[in-house]
């Protein structure tokens, strides 16, 4: 019992091992153009900590990372790599920013979950043709998401740029140019902030911060993830598929079905990622939509090792990161994206250590058993 | 003339994708799965670009290929000797080389996005066959890269059809621990092929940012590392193959901006040919394709 408490915690130590050495690997980044690492990192903390607004922008930052983060966990978990995130959002924003304009006339608590559902729904639908492909045809799905990817990125310039563009801006004549964007989101299917919920507490946020209630609802939707995975036959049969698909058909199991709802379920999740900024900061659609939230969750997948918890603060440390990134460009000079660097480096130890310590603990357990105590 | 000048413009585009699906053959066959192959084509266009800048073309090719190697080596090392999973190791390392040219190009440049142009090797002509009218776009002003790539085709099919070093390094793609029985050493070779696509796909950059481009723009690869690995599949593992995928999907690239002028069709719909392609060659032909038995599965010395 002692024993398997001491695995535990190495490996539960593994994921900050592999941020310390990220961290020192920033550190010579940082080193390498002149600049003093102790003063950027301390920066970046008390920039992040120290201030109200740094905080919520932190939990507005890690909204969309963590659908996009809980996404990949649910193909990683069938043994599927949905590299097809970044697509899939970008069509279901686009859906969801269609019947937000088009659609008028709604109540509120009518409109609002309607456009949820596109989004989700132009989610699933962009992921029904790798699973297609892969199930019925032998495509790997990573090739075929990749590809997907960019077919997305063309798709949605066309309808902005070319179908839905809003013409009427109300700009006046030869005053600037009208932004390539969609028309503006009915405030029936807007996402409010959190600031007066939060103001019940005494906590007064300034306006500049955006966190909305999809916080809130990311964080339900961890949960549920939690119980679907592990707390349901689907999600047995999910992660037996993902273990051994040839073991699991044995016993029993479609790997094919199982497969084809995995992924439409990855792909309805990663739907909801673009919402956040659709529905609470931006307010439409235009060219320039944010995009990398599908990388950066894989990213968010892989630290938090397709566990909730552990997805929810991996997106929070990146939401930290970011915003730490925006200090230190503010403060000390050194260009945000050294925190690019800082997060690939991280990424790869991260795997690197916890494949390792994965396998060290493994063996011990393997010794001790044969030594007669009993593991487990 | 049209026909002649779009077949000269879909040998320019297939350069890069050529280049990489080469060096994706090596580290496939070796059984190492490369989809880092986009990122070393990043840091490949960026290093190229800066090489040039200071050193002239040569030394860009140079740097490139010496940048790139160096993401290679960190695939190798994670993905070989620690065995993490090769497919999450290539996309990390993607992150990272996006990061890492991002933040070299603001150190360098003062700009995150683009470098200043650079010159590229004097065009060559073929002598005798740039006098036929017919040929002239398709023998002038060609670059060395453009010929180094073509002759690198069948230097491949040698490498790995007729040498004692290919010959072992498909043994360890296909049986790595009946290679590794009789004596021969896996991790050096899968270290080897992984290397090997690291030159290549730094080759590849920095022609498409040298030669092709004349500076380096962020983005410039558009997938096409990714496309490259798509190329290389379509090819059946094969050099030769992966040249025919190659200038399939460099003659749908220059289609695409041919097609543009006309304008019947929303330009949009033309940018997604390539990888419209990718996805209906994958489907249809993908059956008959056979990978190395050990493509993407790490070996372990004495494993479990």
């Amino acid at each position: 019992m002692r024993k398997r408490s001491k695995y535990l915690l190495l490996e539960i130590a593994s994921p900050f091992l592999a941020i310390f050495f990220a961290v020192l690997v920033g550190a010579l980044v940082i080193l390498a153009i002149k600049k003093n690492p102790v003063e950027v990192y301390r920066t970046m903390f008390l920039f992040s900590f120290r201030r109200l607004d740094s905080l919520a922008i932190i939990l507005f930052g890690a909204t969309p990372l963590i659908f996009s983060g809980l996404a990949v966990a649910v193909g990683f978990k069938a043994g599927l790599f949905n590299i097809g995130i970044e697509g899939q959002y970008l069509i279901g924003t686009f859906l969801a920013a269609l019947v937000g304009f088009a659609v008028k006339g709604l109540p509120a608590f009518i409109h609002l979950p309607l456009v949820i559902l596109m989004a989700m729904v132009g989610g699933a639908v962009w992921a029904w043709l790798p699973i297609y492909l892969k199930v019925r045809r032998g495509v790997h799905e990573v090739i075929s998401t990749i590809m997907l990817n960019y077919i997305s990125y063309s798709l949605i310039h066309f309808f902005i740029a070319e179908v839905f563009m809003d013409k009427q801006q109300g700009l006046a004549p030869g005053v600037g140019n009208p932004l390539i964007r969609l028309p503006k989101i009915a405030s029936t299917a807007l996402m409010p902030k959190m600031h007066g919920f939060l103001s019940l507490f005494g906590i007064d946020l300034p306006d500049h911060v955006y966190l909305n209630w999809f916080f809130p609802l990311a964080l339900l939707l961890a949960v549920g993830y939690y119980f679907l995975v592990w707390r349901t036959p689907f999600g047995y049969e999910l992660r037996a598929v993902g273990q051994n698909p040839a073991g699991a058909e044995a016993a029993g199991i479609k790997p094919g079905a199982v497969f084809f709802k995995a992924f439409l379920l990855s792909g309805a999740i990663a739907g909801l990622t673009g919402l956040s900024d659709l529905l609470s900061y931006f307010g439409y659609m235009d060219l320039d939509f944010p995009r990398g939230y599908g990388f950066n969750g894989i990213a968010v997948a892989l630290m938090g090792k397709n566990g909730p918890l552990g997805i929810v603060l991996a997106a929070l440390l990146f939401g930290f990161l970011n915003r730490g990134a925006e200090g230190v460009q503010a403060f000390v000079g050194v260009p945000m994206d050294t925190i690019v660097i800082l997060q690939g480096v991280m990424i790869l130890s991260i795997v690197v250590f916890s494949e390792v310590m994965g396998r060290f603990i493994r063996q011990q357990e393997k010794k001790e058993g044969l030594q007669g105590s009993v593991v487990l | 003339m049209f026909l002649s000048e779009l077949l000269a413009s879909a040998i320019r585009m297939s350069i890069p994708i050529l280049l990489a699906a080469l060096g994706a053959v090596y580290s496939e066959r070796g059984g190492v799965v490369n989809i880092g192959l986009e990122g070393m084509m990043i840091t490949g266009s960026f290093w190229g670009a800066v090489g040039s800048y200071y050193y002239g073309p040569f030394g860009g090719m140079i740097l490139a290929i010496v940048a790139a190697c160096l993401m290679a080596l960190i695939h190798a090392i994670v993905a070989v000797t620690f065995r993490v999973d090769q497919i999450v190791s290539g996309v990390a390392l993607n992150i990272l080389a996006y990061g890492a040219a991002r933040f070299a190009s603001i150190a360098l440049f003062q700009k995150a996005t683009m470098s200043p142009h650079v010159d590229g090797f004097t065009p060559w002509n073929i002598p005798l066959l740039d006098q036929i009218t017919f040929l002239k776009p398709l023998v002038t002003n060609l670059s060395p890269i453009i010929i180094l790539a073509f002759l690198l085709v069948p230097l491949t099919h040698w490498v790995i059809q007729r040498t004692v070093f290919g010959l072992r390094l498909r043994s360890v793609g296909e049986n790595p621990l009946a290679a590794d029985t009789l004596g021969i050493k896996v991790y050096p070779l899968r270290y080897s092929g992984v290397l090997i696509s690291g030159v290549l796909a730094g080759l590849a950059g920095a022609y498409l940012a040298v030669e092709h481009t004349g500076m380096y723009v962020e983005g410039m690869t558009q997938g096409k590392g990714y496309i490259a690995l798509a190329a290389m599949i379509f090819g059946n593992w094969s050099p030769v193959g992966a040249m025919g995928a190659a200038l399939l999907f460099g003659f749908a690239e220059s289609l695409s901006f041919r097609v543009v002028e006309g304008g019947a069709i929303p330009y949009q719909f033309i940018k997604m040919i390539p990888y419209v392609l990718t996805l209906v060659v994958l489907a249809g032909v993908l059956r008959r394709t056979t990978p190395p038995a050990a493509d993407g599965i790490p070996y372990e010395r004495g494993g479990e």
